[in-house]
């Protein structure tokens, strides 16, 4: 399953207010960086040059998992504003 | 626009369409928030909405108005390993009777279906509407707030049927944090298939329906993977455990490709269309992991109140939730004509559901939360089953074993006597 085509299925509509803001000053130091891994939608990518860990919150999915599994408070995250987001057809 | 209502619910998921129905039947004034642009834009499940008497008994002969898609007849439980599979099979004539043991639905479709009918009873339906917070008079809830917009609701009693991140229930203070230990994360893939396709494939006719659960192929992660026929499409995804995940450093949507490129699944799916891909946590952390479910002025219905289980066979949660949001409804209407919102009126909801099949079943199964936990069942376990079961079949000329002994060599070999007794222990004690 190709991760990079996976949003094109899903259909969204983008807030220009983000919903999830990361504290990069924590992740900078985060041992595990499990969010990366974990995001369903692969929403975040760590810059091993710069040690920057940014979040593509246009594509995410809503579902929560990276905020559960951050045990170092560095996300601030919530839910988009009304109408805003993902928005499923079927499924 | 009345400004003021006697219940306002958070959330019109099957929980809250259900308590909003009830409430609506009963003459109250009555408001729904959701945050999607329509109720089930932000839902997804695996497909399997089960027979829920409190939606046959509110909504007699549902299934000939609602958006389904099949009816479930027969249901496989298949132990993968990466070149094999050893599956059972179930099909029951009177699962295709109504009513119907258990049908496949669209979350998007299902929902607004469901609101809709809590609409016509006379519920206010807000979409587009995030709640934000809570409001608080005289230490009792009272209303909340909606992000972005100027303005609040308030009512005598909220209903949070805000789904397993409850926000609301954890600024109502009556849950603690949300932990991985307690939380599964599911994806899923939706197929596009021709409706023949399907029947061949499967061997259905008309509008039965298949639904396979999968033990093995969660790349050795806790979890299961499923897969259930629609009309014209299939749901293919997985459920694992989100601290298991973190451990394993892998990525949920490989783990889900090793199943697509399973040589048994790829013959199911081969020639589909990918439709849509969505994620959706589940609560996974049993009757222990409950927050509180009411306090003054506010009661917790559904997944928000972690009312979901699952044994390795069933995963349940739309039938636990619909019925909860009915008995929140009805506690609300006794509360409300007694005029009386304290927590202490409303533990009759907690008494409620205790007295359901909710929490019953709920107890029946509290050890199967640590039974999911064992590895070696989606591992080890599926691997065990597969080897005897190719030694039982291949021939090859050498001498073979009682199927017993051969049996019993595998499993000694594999797992050791100490791992088979405690698992054996814990598999018994949470099905038996
Ligand atoms: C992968 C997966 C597979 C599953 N498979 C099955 C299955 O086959 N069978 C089964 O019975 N169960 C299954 N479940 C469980 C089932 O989906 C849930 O138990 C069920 O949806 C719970 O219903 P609910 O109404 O409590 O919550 P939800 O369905 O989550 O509804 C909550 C609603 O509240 C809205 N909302 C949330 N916060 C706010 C807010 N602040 N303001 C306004 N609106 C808000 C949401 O948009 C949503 O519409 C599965 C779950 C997952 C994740
Ligand atoms: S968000 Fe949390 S898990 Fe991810 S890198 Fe930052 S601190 Fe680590
Ligand atoms: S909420 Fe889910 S989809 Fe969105 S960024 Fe977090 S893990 Fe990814």
């Amino acid at each position: 399953m190709n991760v990079e085509n996976l949003p094109q299925l899903t259909q969204f509509q983008v807030d220009e207010q983000p919903h999830i803001i990361v504290n990069k000053e924590i992740c900078r130091d985060c041992d595990h960086r499990a969010c990366v891994l974990t995001c369903p939608a692969n929403c975040y990518t760590f810059d091993e040059e710069t040690k920057l860990l940014s979040v593509v919150y246009e594509t995410c999915l809503e579902c929560g998992a990276c905020y559960v599994i951050c045990d170092k408070g560095a996300l601030d995250w919530s839910y988009p504003r009304g109408g805003y987001g993902v928005c499923y057809r079927l499924t | 626009m009345a400004k003021y209502f006697d219940v306002i619910i958070v959330g019109a998921g099957p929980a809250g369409s259900m308590a909003a129905l009830k409430l609506a039947r009963a003459g109250l004034n009555v408001c729904m928030l959701e945050r999607g642009q329509h109720p089930g834009a932000k839902n997804m499940f695996g497909g399997l909405l089960h027979n829920t008497p409190v939606l046959n008994e509110m909504l007699p002969s549902f299934w000939e108005r609602a958006p389904l898609e099949r009816y479930v007849y027969k249901k496989v439980l298949a132990f993968m390993t990466p070149d094999s599979a050893v599956s059972l099979t179930f099909e029951n004539g009177n699962f295709e009777q109504p009513p119907y043991n258990g049908c496949t639905v669209f979350r998007p479709a299902f929902d607004s279906w469901l609101a809709g009918e809590a609409v016509k009873e006379g519920a206010l339906l807000l979409c587009d509407c995030t709640a934000e917070d809570l409001i608080r008079k005289n230490g009792q809830i009272s209303g909340v707030t909606v992000k972005g917009r100027e303005g609040e609701l308030r009512g005598n009693i909220v209903i949070a049927a805000d789904g397993v991140m409850s926000f609301m229930a954890e600024k109502a203070g009556l849950r603690r944090d949300f932990r991985p230990g307690d939380l599964g994360v599911g994806i899923k893939l939706l197929l596009g298939l021709p409706e023949d396709t399907i029947n061949e494939r499967f061997h259905l006719v008309r509008d039965e329906g298949a639904d396979i659960s999968f033990l093995g192929t969660t790349g050795g992660l806790c979890g299961g993977s499923f897969l259930y026929t629609n009309r014209e499409s299939i749901s293919v995804g997985m459920v694992v455990h989100l601290d298991s995940l973190k451990a394993s450093g892998q990525a949920p949507y490989d783990v889900l490709d090793e199943l697509l490129e399973h040589p048994q699944v790829k013959k199911l799916i081969k020639g589909a269309v990918p439709l849509e891909y969505s994620a959706h946590l589940i609560p996974e952390g049993g009757i222990k992991s409950m927050p509180h479910v009411y306090t003054g002025g506010m009661m917790v219905a559904g997944d928000a109140a972690g009312l979901c289980y699952t044994n390795g066979i069933n995963l349940e949660g739309i039938n636990l939730a619909m019925t909860s949001g009915v008995l929140a409804a009805e506690t609300a209407i006794e509360a409300i004509e007694a005029g009386d919102y304290s927590a202490r009126m409303l533990s009759s909801y907690k008494k409620k559901l205790d007295g359901s099949f909710i929490i019953k079943d709920m107890k029946t199964f509290k050890n199967a939360v640590g039974m999911m936990r064992l590895e070696r069942l989606s591992r080890t376990y599926p691997q065990l089953l597969t080897d005897i079961l190719e030694k039982v079949y291949r021939v090859e000329g050498t001498p073979r074993s009682k199927l017993l002994r051969l049996a019993r060599k595998e499993a000694l070999k594999k797992i050791g006597l100490k791992g088979l007794v405690s698992d054996g222990i814990k598999i018994g004690r949470s099905l038996l």
